[in-house]
């Protein structure tokens, strides 16, 4: 300490504490440009031109309808039944087929497992674009192609199903510890050996997740690809809805809500076991 | 620390007695040889600068330096992990530097690594773990499969029972202690039937008395089946109790070189470049 100390009172020496950084003025400017650009994007003109007004008149339009999703027509549960059941499907055999496929796809796409730069760019290109692909717009491109039903269903799900596993499992695999990979490479073995005997058994937790979230996924979006004809429960949807029977829908709203419910529990359970 | 009765447990009799073909003795150790070699990361940094080695085939050669001093790196270009930048490097009669990557994968395949981090598969089991020894002879099938002939499952339990941890078998690595990891890394190395052993630190994130148990195991691998041992330490202690010959890096060259039971404190002063402190000892 030089000459200049600060002065001592009651024997305790006054800190010495750090100025704030510079960067703190950042996180409140931040908040208010945010607030900002939205009112702005609400404006008309400019934006999208949001009319309160037109809440306060027309909101009585809509109550009637949410009266009646307040009382399910439970008599239409039969009719309810195999649309479910196929959507179950659906999803089981789209997450089953997909989860096979994205696994070998999954050491090709990380880093830590493919050290070939070339190959492994090639992959996440493709998978980029097979994501980039909203799921309803593949559904309306092979119900074209192979027909109203449920495999043009199934081979959307599959593709969505094989960009998400693939996606998330690979980045799990990039964060996993090398030092089994090296231990692999000081044995001698080839990068095949080494992903199957050291990268997948700890690569494990990750994929059983990811399969297990894309099936919940499955159930849900098989409700939708049904709006374009791609069978499950969408096209009882679409046909309930035509003729305003909200009733009714709100008894499918209600089914798909316990089986995503099930599943939840279901996969919660599975995942305890597992990691 | 009470010494493990080697090898008499009720179980390894069991498979010892089951076991028709007994493995064979251990295989030709091989001598190591550098001869000028310069070890040039792409970042310029200089890891090895212009080291001559000569090791014969079932020396037991422990390696001290402090980190950055260039013993990782050597232990790293015998077995090729790490490019030769100039000079020859020679395993028994094999020249690795320059070899092709499918040379290199089929030497390694004979030199056994044991790493300070263990580096086992975490969540396989102790069996899965040790018969990644014999990777570079199984077929890639019978790896994507699983099916690992009987000959080598047998080597796996040998190996195991060597280091004193056949009960562990069926156990999940991560579920082991420290010493037990390190001990499923030996026997992963010993599976390999190696010609030779290198071990990078391999008792740093240890105890003490594990680190003797480990580094005990290390001397009976060598003074039992011959096999040349390779170890790199930073404790002075353990250098001298378990190494026959001793070699001092700093900065990437061999300062030092010969017995270790007479190198002096001021041997390892000027090794380290500095004076010694309680933490060049293990039992301070």
């Amino acid at each position: 300490m030089t000459d200049s100390t600060p002065p001592v009172s009651r024997g305790v020496r006054a800190l010495d504490v750090p100025a704030r950084p510079r960067g703190a003025w950042k996180g409140p400017v931040i908040v208010v440009a945010v607030i900002a650009v939205t009112v702005v994007m609400c404006l008309p003109g400019i934006g999208i031109g949001v009319d309160l007004g037109a809440i306060a008149r027309n909101w009585q339009n809509g109550a009637d309808k949410i009266v009646q999703l307040l009382m399910p027509d439970w008599s239409f549960f039969p009719r309810t039944l195999p649309p479910l059941i196929e959507t179950l499907q659906m999803a089981v055999i789209a997450t089953a087929i997909g989860a096979a496929v994205s696994l070998p796809l999954s050491f090709w796409a990380a880093r830590a497992t493919n050290p070939n730069a070339p190959a492994r760019i090639a992959v996440r290109g493709l998978l980029n674009v097979i994501r980039s692909v909203p799921d309803l717009l593949y559904a309306a491109i092979l119900v074209a192609m192979v027909g109203v039903g449920a495999l043009p269903g199934i081979l959307a799900l599959l593709l969505f199903n094989v960009g998400i596993i693939v996606k998330l499992v690979s980045e799990a695999i990039d964060t996993n510890d090398r030092g089994p990979l090296e231990a692999g490479r000081a044995v001698g073995a080839t990068q095949a050996k080494i992903n199957r005997t050291l990268a997948l058994p700890d690569a494990w937790p990750a994929f059983a997740n990811q399969t297990l979230y894309v099936f919940e996924l499955n159930v849900r979006a098989s409700t939708v690809l049904g709006l374009v004809g791609a069978g499950g429960m969408g096209l009882l949807i679409d046909a309930v809805r035509t003729f305003y029977r909200y009733d009714q829908l709100s008894l499918i709203i209600l089914e798909i809500l316990i089986v995503v419910i099930v599943i939840d529990l279901v996969s919660d359970a599975i995942r305890r076991r597992l990691v | 620390m009470p010494l493990r009765p080697w090898g008499s447990s009720k179980l390894s009799d069991l498979i010892r007695n089951v076991d028709v073909a007994a493995p064979a003795a251990a295989s030709t150790p091989w001598s190591i040889r550098l001869d000028e070699v310069t070890v040039r990361y792409p970042n310029g940094t200089v890891g090895l600068n212009r080291v001559s080695l000569d090791i014969a085939a079932g020396e037991m050669v422990v390696v001290v330096g402090l980190s950055g001093s260039g013993k990782s790196t050597l232990i790293r270009t015998i077995n090729g992990l790490v490019p030769v930048t100039s000079g020859t490097l020679d395993v028994g009669e094999h020249r690795v530097s320059g070899a092709s990557p499918r040379t290199l994968r089929r030497l390694r395949g004979d030199i056994g690594m044991v790493f300070q981090g263990f580096n086992l598969a975490g969540r396989a089991s102790v069996l899965q773990n040790v018969l990644v020894g014999r990777l570079a002879h199984t077929s890639l099938w019978r790896t994507l499969l699983g099916a690992y002939p009987d000959a080598d499952r047998q080597l796996a339990y040998h190996a195991l029972d060597r280091v004193g941890i056949l009960q562990k078998l069926h156990s999940r690595a991560s579920d082991l202690s420290g010493g037990q990891q390190q001990r499923v890394a030996i026997a992963r190395a010993l599976a390999q039937e190696p010609r030779i052993v290198l071990a990078d630190e391999p008792v740093a994130s240890l105890d003490p008395p594990t680190a003797h148990g480990v580094m005990n195991d290390l001397r009976r691998i060598n003074r039992d089946l011959g096999i040349t041992v390779l170890v790199n330490l930073h404790l002075l202690d353990l250098a001298r109790e378990y190494g026959a010959r001793m070699i001092g890096m700093r900065a990437g060259e061999v300062v030092y070189d010969g017995p270790a039971t007479g190198a002096t404190d001021a041997d390892f002063e000027s090794i380290y470049g500095r004076s010694l402190t309680p933490e060049d000892r293990l039992d301070a």
